[in-house]
């Protein structure tokens, strides 16, 4: 550990991440922003970083080079997984299960997004854990959790989002359902929902001595973040009209074009004065002379002519310029970023430091996304590269466990760990799940 | 011995719109005491809710929802911090708190008198965590927002939707109560840290941040940063990568409802197969390569379609399962009130409010196994516990109190 990381709150916290896809390694990335020691351990079985033979120009490799590690490649396995250390151990070996239970057993937490029950056949349930370390916080965080009827069925992101109710309240209104694009949001909630619980059974350990195991379900995670439209059901017995883009308290309220390629800018109206502002701003006395837009309930009623109205001014004009020309009159607008190069020319994100140049050993140098807050007494959550494939099996086993080179030698022999994944560990298609997240 | 899992935790609030107050109640949801600093004069819930223009213009039964479900397990003080006084009495709550919640514009804490710097000297060991549309610094930092506007400049929209329309929002107000989720994980990572060494800190949480650090933004923007890769809308079936097995996957019309699927490549198409009971297909000279089924992708479907006109959401539900692929009904929220499984986890939970009665509330999203749950209770009323805060926490007589009262100080 450098002396920087030391002085982040969770310095000294240990974690062992056995996650794939994006919940459960989006939860360990923010625990090693925070400056937890974040062990993630894989296979070389069972390998969830992309095709093992990938075509050269796949997507998603530097230069659209998949190299001859393309496993360490992997542009989202990368960005997903920094902050960590990764050994590889094969848990459906005997020796695999001692070895983790062996660094369990120094370790402080231990967290899983695989389906419900996969840690309990490998022999590392919650009270399997508990008798290597009385003190250990485990969390599993299958989607639906570990009770109730749906606790054993596989999920991913987009199936939350259809269960939690969320799909059924996006779209455009004049369309129906299955036009609707795939967001797996629930994902990202559940692996930010996931290190809130994790530093919470932290904090109640180090004042209480206990350990806990953490029931969490993604989709419960979820459901919260739609409270108000189960309350408003509860209050009026109406259920919630999908809404698109609109409002039902504002106008103009939506994304409008700009010149150039697929580009919008997204303006929301308010109030009456900041309706009136905006007539001035477009100089359009015709605009705020119209009876059809006089008021906020005129307005709605028209809503299709007041859109092409302002879509109008807006397509002649820069989608940042046009929000900086609102904002300074106080009226919430904004360009609708793409997250590729718009992101990266932002110059509030650019002013906030928020990109960091990260060097990968097998993948190069590049300009990679911040962390998503900053602190003002520990050092700034920090961007380490993502581990190549078993990168750490020395550092971790010899260091920490004290392994010696003739044991280190007969675990590569037998191929309870390894660097180099075995003919037939490719997960196929989980790279293009993440890839068209 | 604490039984909640944050019990003991004294949390003070001074919040509008939806991240900070949902930030605080993660926090009470867990049991930690929670101290909603409201404005003496925010009467109706509209008011309590947001500030600024934001009050003209909103929905009385939106808000109230709204506030209802951002406020269980919170106590409510009213302060006027615009007077000398009530700055006083921040203050010194703020020496008996763990952690201060607050999402005012950047430089209105200090504008008053209640910096992180100036409470840092009098608590060390305080996290405050401020939760804005844009942060604390950067030209945007003063901008105004709504989920809208801060939704588009935080990345999310512009690949959501079809091609040859505009960029959509998702439902509800998930950008806000996503930064609040982010927010919580912040303020208990740095609470860690201030327990372990006495050291507090201050958060700087920008939604807009938050969005763009989104797992799903950044994965999205590692490829560009690769390899220069763009990711527009596109078409819904367009899977995935976009390339290969574009069928079967997204969100179709059954019987009674819609479905959505999203099957994991080639390796899935024989469950698919057998799942709509045609394992003919297999050896179909039509489908039986992954670049044959994308060719034929439409003729594929129309078959797939037809298997499911004829079975209703929750049959389809039970066939994915049985043949392990990650699929789901597409609920309405009254659905998800009413789904067995949400049902038998007890997740929704009814609390009584003394004006607006019994409601079922979302509950809690895990499940601590040493500790208890909390019990919950319904939002509070403005002020209700104020005279609680400053007879038990600072100590101050029943005179003492009323003069403040008098004084319009507190209510």
């Amino acid at each position: 550990m450098n002396s920087e990381n030391k002085k982040r709150p969770l310095a000294g916290v240990r974690a062992l991440e056995l996650a794939e896809i994006w919940a459960g390694p989006y939860c360990g990335a923010l625990l090693g922003d925070m400056g937890a020691e974040i062990v993630k351990v894989e296979s070389i079985q069972r390998i969830s970083r992309g095709a093992i033979n990938p075509r050269p120009g796949s997507p998603g490799y530097p230069d659209g080079d998949p190299g001859e590690r393309p496993w360490n490649r992997s542009a989202n396995f990368n960005v997903l997984n920094r902050n960590k250390q990764g050994i590889t151990l094969d848990l459906t070996s005997a020796r695999g299960v001692e070895i983790f239970k062996e660094l369990a057993a120094v370790s402080d937490v231990v967290f899983c997004n695989s389906a419900f029950g996969v840690m309990e056949k490998f022999g590392l349930g919650y009270e399997e854990l508990r008798q290597v370390k009385q003190d250990l916080i485990v969390l599993f965080m299958p989607g639906y959790g570990n009770t109730g009827p749906y606790k054993g069925i596989r999920s991913m992101g987009m199936s939350i989002d259809a269960i939690s109710g969320h799909s059924s309240l996006r779209g455009y209104p004049d369309l129906g359902l299955h036009r609707l694009s795939p967001v797996h949001h629930p994902d990202a909630v559940g692996g930010v929902t996931a290190a809130f619980a994790v530093c919470a059974a932290i904090h109640n350990r180090a004042r209480t001595g206990k350990g806990q195991f953490i029931d969490m379900s993604q989709a419960e995670a979820f459901v919260p973040h739609l409270g108000e439209i189960f309350l408003e059901y509860g209050l009026t017995g109406q259920p919630r009209e999908r809404r698109g883009n609109r409002h039902p308290a504002m106008a103009p309220h939506g994304a409008y074009p700009c010149r150039g390629e697929d580009a919008w800018v997204a303006i929301s109206v308010r109030s009456e004065r900041e309706w009136r502002e905006l007539c001035q701003i477009i100089g359009s006395t015709q605009m705020s002379d119209d009876p059809r837009f006089k008021t906020l309930e005129s307005r709605l009623e028209n809503v299709d002519a007041l859109d092409d109205a302002i879509s109008k001014w807006t397509s002649e004009r820069d989608h940042r310029r046009v929000a900086d020309l609102l904002q300074a009159h106080g009226i919430p607008a904004g360009p609708v970023l793409d997250c590729d190069g718009d992101t990266y020319d932002d110059p509030h994100l650019q002013q906030r430091d928020y990109f960091q140049t990260v060097t990968h050993p097998d993948a190069g140098t590049h300009l990679l996304s911040g962390p998503m807050w900053k602190s003002a007494s520990a050092p700034q959550p920090r961007h380490e590269p993502a581990p190549s494939l078993g990168q750490h099996n020395n550092q971790v086993l010899e260091e920490v466990l004290g392994f010696t080179s003739d044991e280190m030698q007969s675990l590569e022999q037998t191929k309870v760990i390894g660097t180099v994944p075995l003919e037939g560990s490719d997960l196929g298609g989980v790279r293009r799940v993440q890839r068209g997240n | 011995m604490p039984l909640l899992a944050l019990e003991g935790i004294r949390v003070l609030e001074v919040t509008d719109g939806i991240a900070g107050p949902y930030c605080a109640k993660m926090l009470a949801d867990l049991g930690a005491e929670v101290m909603k600093i409201e404005r003496l004069d925010a009467v109706s819930m509209t008011q309590r809710q947001w500030a600024g223009e934001r009050v003209e213009t909103s929905l009385t039964v939106e808000d109230t929802a709204l506030f209802l479900h951002l406020n269980t397990n919170k106590k409510s003080v009213a302060v006027d911090l615009e007077s000398a006084d009530g700055q006083s009495l921040f203050r010194k709550l703020a020496t008996q708190s763990s952690i201060v919640v607050e999402s005012l514009a950047p430089g209105r804490m200090e504008s008053l008198g209640l910096s992180y710097n100036s409470l840092k000297d009098l608590n060390p060991s305080l996290v405050m965590t401020s939760v804005t549309p844009y942060g604390q610094t950067g030209p945007y930092k003063d901008y105004q927002y709504t989920e809208l506007t801060v939704f588009a400049t935080g990345g999310g929209m512009h690949r959501e939707g079809i091609p040859e329309r505009h960029p959509l929002k998702y439902g509800g107000e998930i950008a806000q109560y996503f930064a609040g989720t982010a927010a919580a994980s912040a303020t208990m990572g740095a609470s860690v840290g201030a327990l372990m060494t006495g050291q507090g800190d201050w958060l700087d949480v920008s939604i807009m941040e938050c969005m763009a650090g989104h797992p799903h933004q950044i994965g999205r923007r590692a490829p560009f940063a690769y390899n220069g890769e763009l990711d527009p809308r596109r078409e819904p079936r367009t899977s995935a990568a976009g390339g290969r097995e574009p069928y079967a996957v997204g969100t179709f019309q059954c019987k009674d409802g819609h479905v959505s699927f999203l099957p994991l490549g080639p390796r899935m198409w024989p469950n698919i197969a057998r799942m709509i009971g045609k394992t003919e297909l297999m050896d179909d000279p039509r489908f039986n390569s992954p670049e044959l089924r994308t060719d034929n992708r439409i003729e594929l479907e129309a078959i797939f379609q037809e298997w499911l006109d004829r079975h209703t959401r929750a049959e389809v539900f039970e066939a994915t399962n049985n043949a392990g692929i990650p699929g789901g009904p597409v609920l309405t929220p009254t659905d998800v009130m009413n789904d067995e499984h949400f049902q038998e986890r007890g997740f929704f939970r009814e609390l009584e409010h003394p004006e607006h009665g019994a409601l079922s509330y979302p509950g809690v999203p895990f499940g601590f196994s040493e500790v208890d749950d909390v019990p919950g209770h319904a939002a509070p009323a403005l002020g209700e516990h104020t005279v609680e805060a400053l007879s038990q926490i600072l100590g101050m007589d029943e005179a003492k109190i009323g003069s403040l009262r008098e004084a319009g100080i507190v209510s």
